[in-house]
């Protein structure tokens, strides 16, 4: 039998391929260009000006990519991971091969995650690069945009670890995972007290670059308003932690659950 | 007999359904057939040695092995499952080539390999195309080609047969039994008799998840002679036709269908009937505008043959 990590590797490279050429990444990848349409929309408006509005503008933009965008994607890969499988019931192809069960997960979740990282960097870039046209040669500009790509790259891995988790155990994953990611984050992270951090976006926030209210941003900073971030260590911790976590416990289910074709 | 997989005591339900019910079961070497009718237990029966299921109560063992997370064995295994499901973005090519890549071979191995097991399925012409846009009997084959590329020991190939054309089948057929002169072990399931039999003798008889009988399909053949067929004839006049087959003796029972066009036929021996028939359309000039047999299929053959 193949080792461990040479599986995972083949696996991946399986998915990655095929996962470019299905129809949901054409779809999430047209909805990547809505911040960058935006973006266009807002430097026209703005006639060249720069400064306080582009950088609430980007603000808006990472709202979007940060609690919209890579919820979404997570949710459509992540749940797929082995709901798809099942429910095209193409499982049968996978789990009888020469690799361990858990090889299947990792790799697909590797490169979904990859292929989403993937749609998240094009999308952001254009968007971040047309909205801040004006600052080139500013150094800040390119450690702020390295830092947005990196939150939502850990997004991505964090979000899409849960949700291949729901999506070994549940049936309807995506509901849940609909629930979750869009009913659940956007309103825990608003609790006073440790409530908060119960939810993936908490640790997010608490690694963007803080714009105070009051301060340049003025009220649109609202969007991006944390109560009581954690330290940016912890948040990375913790983030690593959830994806490890719940990868793992993915992997476990997979590996121990039979799973049937509905007839 | 060397038994390359056993079955013993193995029941597997679902819910409140039972999809095999205690079937202990030895299979050798050479080609062994599946018979049974439409969720007879043939495919429940393939995804438990296949590791894909897990029994309920017994175990089920490939070369004394248990195949329930037993990733190990499929490198001996080709699996080729029943229903018409692909990565409908890929082509041929790239669907078998894609899955040899978890048998850990070189890249120059899983080219010769896929290109190898397209060729042996005809399909080299055709392994750019996306698989989507594949015919029915196309699909069959690549699906084939995934299960011999990695040349495994042990086929398991689930309803293989179905939606091929006749050279199609005769194809497939005479590359199953060259697996057989290979010395490798093939199980093959299906619910057309005639199927298996060009297949093979030694059957297996399937039935609401139980072993009905194991061993030469001759005894079968023999069961199916002695169970009264219906034929159902549509002519311009079933009665004219009925009066000319009284005297047949290879009729038992004769009764006209309630659209008064047909004439519904039990007879013992159906090619005599079938004989007679021709013989009463070119004598009487009737106009026969159909011929089908509502029972002949395996379905009505097994409820004969468990008395119902």
């Amino acid at each position: 039998m193949m080792n461990t990590h040479r599986a995972v590797r083949e696996v991946f490279g399986f998915f990655l391929s095929l996962g470019r050429k299905t129809g949901k990444t054409r779809v999430f990848a047209l909805l990547g260009l809505v911040p960058v349409i935006l973006a266009i929309v807002v430097r026209v408006v703005l006639h060249g000006r720069t400064g306080d509005m582009a950088a609430v503008f980007t603000e808006i933009l990472m709202v979007f990519f940060l609690q919209f965008y890579i919820v979404i994607l997570a949710l459509f890969y992540g749940t797929s991971v082995v709901a798809e499988e099942v429910e095209g019931r193409t499982l049968s192809y996978l789990i009888t091969r020469p690799i361990a069960k858990p090889a299947i997960v990792l790799g697909k979740y590797a490169a979904y995650s990859l292929l989403m990282f993937l749609m998240v960097a094009v999308s952001l870039s254009l968007s971040f690069f047309i909205m801040n046209a004006g600052r080139f040669a500013d150094a800040r500009l390119y450690l702020t945009f390295l830092s947005y790509l990196g939150v939502l790259g850990l997004g991505i891995l964090a979000y899409t670890a849960f949700f291949s988790f729901l999506g070994t155990v549940l049936k309807k994953a995506i509901l849940v995972g609909l629930v979750f990611g869009f009913g659940w984050e956007n309103v825990i992270q608003y609790f006073p007290g440790s409530t908060q951090r119960f939810s993936v976006v908490h640790y997010l926030k608490s690694l963007l670059p803080y714009r105070p209210m009051g301060g340049g941003g003025g009220g649109v900073a609202l969007l991006l308003f944390r109560l009581e971030p954690t330290s940016p260590a912890i948040a990375v911790l913790m983030l690593a932690v959830i994806a490890g976590v719940f990868l793992a416990l993915a992997c476990w289910v997979f590996r121990t659950k039979e799973y049937l074709y509905e007839e | 007999m060397t038994a390359v997989i056993h079955a013993s005591n193995l029941s597997k339900w679902y819910g409140n359904v039972l999809g095999l019910n205690d079937v202990t079961l030895d299979i050798a070497s050479g080609i062994t057939g599946l018979l049974g009718p439409n969720g007879a237990g043939k495919s429940t029966f393939m995804k438990l040695i296949t590791g894909q299921m897990k029994p309920n109560i017994g175990q089920v063992t490939v070369r004394g092995r248990k195949s329930w997370n037993n990733p190990v064995l499929f490198r001996d295994i080709g699996f080729c499952p029943e229903n018409d499901v692909f990565y409908e973005e890929m082509t041929g090519w790239e669907f078998v080539t894609g899955l040899l890549r978890f048998y850990g071979y070189s890249a120059s191995e899983i080219k010769e390999r896929a290109a190898k097991a397209l060729d042996i399925v005809e399909l080299t012409k055709d392994k750019d195309r996306l698989i989507r846009g594949y015919s029915r009997g196309m699909r069959q084959r690549v699906k084939f080609a995934q299960a011999i590329a990695h040349d495994p020991e042990i086929v398991i190939l689930d309803e293989p047969l179905s939606g091929l054309d006749p050279l199609g089948k005769r194809k497939l057929i005479k590359l199953i039994k060259e697996f057989k002169s290979q010395g490798r072990t093939v199980l093959v399931s299906s619910h057309v008799l005639p199927e298996i039999e060009a297949l093979t003798s030694e059957i297996v008889l399937v039935h609401q998840g139980k072993i009905l009988a194991q061993g030469d399909i001759r005894f079968i053949r023999e069961l199916i002679e002695s169970h009264p067929h219906m034929i159902s004839v549509r002519s311009s006049d079933p009665r004219a036709l009925a009066a000319r087959f009284v005297g047949d003796r290879s009729i038992q029972k004769m009764s006209f269908g309630a659209d008064g066009r047909t004439l519904v036929v039990e007879t013992h021996k159906r090619d005599d009937f079938f004989g007679c028939l021709t013989g009463a359309v070119l004598e009487g000039r009737i106009e026969v505008e159909e011929i089908s047999s509502p029972d002949d299929n395996l379905q009505a053959v097994f409820e004969y043959l468990v008395g119902k």
